[in-house]
């Protein structure tokens, strides 16, 4: 039984991590509609920021924790204003491919830069060690990685829930066009939210650098993961994205423990059956016509 | 229908039969004759990973390891030279077995390469022995694990120069057993490469009088390892042993770090470069336990190479590069012996030779099934306190003979 | 205070004499389809004008060309003097330009307070406090905290037609507000219509329901395959009621 409590405990602090590296995907599909592959890619370039931050200007990882996301936002800005932009009007498959070929481009420049085999980086100072509750038993920065992601989720909602910025970003993942025909510039709110959603996976980069290899390549196999987060939770749903991240961190648990190798097939099998009984996932809404 | 494509087939092998002898007997007329050099130059191929997961531990730099090895090979032999025209080529066979086969193919035929060298991968590995053993030209592998390249799908033309699963496990799995490592939890990436080291490993441990309680795969790639590492910690075991490689050891090894466990249980590594270690710190890896082929830092012969090695690539040299260095050094040797290029000459000078190097010590080349045996060594990673510079990440605990390293002879399964 | 008055006075006077929206030879594509073919029509300031037609006449078409929604456009459209053309919908909203689209386009993220507020304020003089639309409707203030698509339809139209008087639109583009609602509730739209219209604030309405166009309108548009085939008041409207309806076929 405590084993069951500690592969739960496991699969919480797993899943909140998801939710958030999920939620930036999420808030640009629902304001642009854009299937945003390179996230993948800006989730890696979190975690090698943070360790050449580390290695060249002895930044620790608290202050990583704040200088990536920023750094993050001005270059999702730049994305958006330079690329992103001027497909958005085209079949969104456009984008997507548009992104895709983005990652191609920013996993090889930092192969060519970094190498392949990895950044080293440690656990900041003061969350090395372990929490103990009563026989279970979790890594202090595990632990701050999922509280610290929860606290941001949250964040990132009550902005969206009881801010006029947020209500207008709302609106607009509802319905674009809708909301620009009530007066609403949506425009001008399409490239501060990309610069967002991107920071986002940056903050997920950071966090993922102490406890994942910080490689190149990190981000093609975690945006599969992500990909199955969002079709879960429902296309462009906030919530949807915080509670399906939740769940995957659940199944990949419990995978882990009782069908050591399936545990990244469960994932896809759950959402084979949501898309199977709800095709716009958990939260999304069903495609009007 | 069935028999019509079995025509089909037949009449496609004969065909292609047809060509092959059409352009070996066009393209390799003089070849045939001993103590000529083909198209009057040597050509050395290094086929491997040069922009993939691999890059690092063997890539271009085994191509910068080879040069090293020719400006050697010339300096030693000046004007007795059998050839002044030597060339170094690479290709990329991004660790997949169909590329790898139609690169091989490409790099004999078009490109005249006398030998292939490196190509990391095993079923790249096993596709390239294929080619050579067809084209009766030499390859020599380094940078594959897998026992079959001298077992079940040996070949005349075909040599393994530094590691397999087989010594990787012996060195390891048995080594730590005999020390007190009775109870092994293993968890392994659900391929082929995960499957053999389990296999080995599982057999190793066993006959050094140890058990492996719980073999536990997982998916390949694969981020996340916290709830296989508490399962794997279950049960008390002496040693939790990875199979892991690149970067899912990487991601293996932090969460294990986090977990916990690593006062009580001893964590061994199948394979594991120093570029691993390089990659995610010392401290990380402290005292992880694996077997090394070689160890740049070992003594002064490997060091005074190793600094010629960075001179030219900024970085130290893995075991790969060393390696790749000595094969190609020492098929030179077998070509001056030989007076001749021609694959026949070359490999019956290189069968049975005993050999001392920078990278073989009390090194053979092994008549029967072409496995180069010599002295490997079992690591433990240092302390980040104790590593004095940098790539000083290696405590080399014991020394494993040659004669024991390997997998016998007599139990390879090679019949050529 | 009488400055104020003045005001008041010379504009109204001014719009008697001017129309407020001004279509004129209007021509939306579908793709290689012709949706609209050279439509005009106007609209004076406190005017109540329908378009009337079976589906597929064009009428939601020429509400979605009027607010910048449709691509495909040739023509132009005036508004208040000023000409719309190559705007974008956003533009035209805070010109004045207030759209209900027939699937009352309510968000069902944001509450019923948040629906309201969400246009931004385009005319200070012309917007209708939240206080005053609670009064009109006083079932919104009820509901005020609910998720906009929790209201039953009559309620989520009263929404959506509210939404644009609380922003200070001018004109509201009114896309088959009758639709689906009971009896009793078109009878409480067609209140509010009449309502909207005494407060100054001019309405172009696509209707199918022809008995209940006739209740609130001015003047009526006849649209048949992309073209105004008629263009009457209301009483010549109501007379003819039975034969017009036989020659849309409807």
């Amino acid at each position: 039984m405590s084993a069951f409590i500690q592969y739960t405990l496991q699969g919480l602090a797993t899943g909140g991590f998801y939710a958030l590296a999920a939620l930036g995907l999420a808030v640009i599909f629902g304001v642009m509609g854009v299937v945003n592959f390179s996230h993948g890619a800006m989730y890696m370039l979190g975690a090698v920021g943070s360790a050449v931050l580390l290695d060249v200007a002895d930044v620790p990882f608290w202050g990583a924790l704040v200088i990536v996301p920023i750094l993050l936002f001005l270059f999702g800005i730049l994305v958006e204003r330079l690329l992103v932009r001027w497909l958005l009007g085209l079949d969104p498959l456009y984008n997507f491919l548009l992104t895709f070929g983005l990652t191609l481009l920013i996993v090889d420049l930092v192969k060519r830069r970094y190498g392949v085999s990895g950044l080293p980086y440690q656990l900041p100072a003061g969350l090395e060690g372990r929490i103990n509750l009563g026989g279970l038993s979790l890594s202090s920065y595990q632990l701050f990685a999922a509280f610290f992601s929860v606290v941001l989720c949250v964040a990132v909602w009550l902005l969206l829930t009881k801010t006029r910025i947020g209500m207008i970003v709302r609106a607009s993942t509802e319905d674009a066009e809708r909301t620009r025909a009530l007066g609403i510039n949506v425009g001008r709110w399409v490239t501060p939210v990309f610069g967002f959603g991107i920071a986002l996976a940056g903050v997920a980069g950071v966090l993922a650098a102490p406890f994942r290899a910080i490689t190149a390549d990190m981000g093609s196999n975690f945006i599969i993961i992500l990909f199955a987060v969002v079709v879960i939770g429902g296309l462009g749903s906030i919530l949807g994205a915080v509670v399906a991240g939740f769940l995957v961190g659940l199944v990949e648990a419990y995978g882990q423990a009782y069908a050591p190798s399936f545990a990244q097939v469960l994932i896809f099998v759950l959402m084979a059956a949501v898309v199977l009984v709800r095709p716009a996932g958990l939260f999304g809404r069903e495609e009007a016509s | 229908m069935r028999h019509t494509r079995m025509t089909t087939l037949a009449a496609m092998v004969a065909g292609s039969g047809l060509l092959l002898t059409a352009c070996g007997s066009a393209g390799g007329g003089p070849s045939t004759a001993s103590g000529k050099i083909s198209d009057d130059k040597i050509v050395l191929a290094v086929l491997n990973d040069q922009s993939g997961v691999y890059k690092d531990l063997s890539g271009p730099n085994s191509v910068e390891a080879v040069k090293m090895a020719v400006e050697d090979w010339k300096a030693k032999h000046k004007d007795d030279a059998v050839s002044k025209n030597i060339e170094v080529v690479t290709a990329d066979h991004q660790n997949k077995p169909d590329i790898a086969n139609t690169k091989a193919q490409e790099l004999y035929d078009r490109q005249k390469a006398d030998i292939i060298l490196d190509v990391p991968t095993s079923s790249a590995a096993l596709a390239v022995a294929t080619q050579a053993k067809t084209k009766k030209k030499v390859y020599i592998n380094i940078g594959a694990g897998t026992t079959a390249l001298t077992g079940a799908q040996c070949n005349k033309y075909t040599f393994h120069w530094a590691y397999d699963t087989y010594m990787l496990a012996h060195g390891t799995g048995a080594t730590l057993t005999k020390n007190g490592g009775k109870n092994w939890n293993v968890v392994y990436p659900d391929y082929a490469f995960g499957q053999d080291m389990t296999k080995s490993f599982d057999g190793q441990v066993t006959a050094a009088g140890g058990t492996v309680g719980q073999k536990i795969p997982t998916p390949f790639p694969n981020d996340n390892f916290a709830t296989y590492i508490t399962k794997a910690a279950t049960g008390n075991p002496n040693v939790i042993g990875t199979m892991h490689a690149g970067g899912d050891l990487i991601n293996f090894v932090k969460q294990y770090n986090q977990a916990g466990i690593s006062d009580q249980i001893k964590l061994a590594v199948g394979l594991m470069f120093i570029t691993d270690i390089h990659s995610l710190g010392a401290d990380q890896f402290k005292g992880v336990t694996f077997t090394d082929a070689w160890y740049w830092n070992f003594d002064e012969q490997n060091r005074k190479w190793a600094d010629k090695f960075q001179e030219k690539t900024k970085t130290r040299p893995s075991f790969a590069h060393a390696a790749n260095y000595s094969a190609a050094f020492n098929y030179l040797e077998a070509v001056q012996e030989a007076g001749s290029d021609t694959g026949d000459d070359v490999v019956a000078k290189l069968e049975g030779k005993k050999i001392n190097d920078v990278f073989l010590r009390n090194g053979e080349v092994r008549k029967g099934d072409h496995r180069v045996i010599h002295d490997v060594y079992l690591a433990e990673v240092k302390p980040q306190s104790e590593v004095k510079e940098e790539w000083d990440y290696e405590k080399i605990v014991a020394t494993i003979p040659a004669a024991e390293a390997f997998k016998p002879e007599a139990e390879s399964g090679c019949s050529m | 205070m009488a400055e104020q008055t003045t005001t008041t006075t010379t504009t109204s006077s001014a719009t008697t004499t001017a129309p407020l929206l001004t279509v004129e030879k209007l021509s939306a594509f579908h793709g290689e389809a012709q949706a609209l073919r050279d439509v005009s029509l106007d609209v004076a300031p406190g005017e109540v004008v329908t378009l009337v037609g079976r589906n597929g006449a064009g009428k939601t078409t020429l509400l979605r060309s009027i607010m910048g929604l449709h691509r495909n456009v040739r023509g132009s459209v005036t508004f208040d003097g000023a000409t719309l053309d190559g705007r974008s919908a956003d533009k035209r909203a805070r010109a004045g330009l207030g759209w209900v689209p027939d699937d009352r386009g309510i968000y069902a993220t944001l509450t019923v307070a948040e629906n309201l507020s969400l246009p931004p304020v385009v005319d200070k003089d012309a917007a209708w406090s939240l206080d005053r639309i609670y009064e009109h409707f006083p079932v919104l203030r009820e509901r005020r905290d609910f998720p906009g698509t929790k209201l039953s339809g009559g309620e989520q139209q009263m929404l959506a037609m509210a939404r644009p008087l609380r922003a200070g639109s001018r004109l509201l583009l009114l896309d088959e507000p009758s639709e689906g609602l009971a009896p009793v509730i078109v009878n409480k739209i067609g209140e509010i219509i009449r309502d909207i219209k005494s407060q100054g604030v001019a309405v172009l309405l696509v209707e199918q329901n022809v008995s209940f166009a006739g209740t609130v309108a001015d003047r009526h548009n006849l649209l048949a395959q992309g073209e105004i085939v008629e263009s009457l008041p209301n009483d010549e409207f109501r007379s003819r009621t039975k034969e017009l309806l036989q020659h849309l076929g409807m």
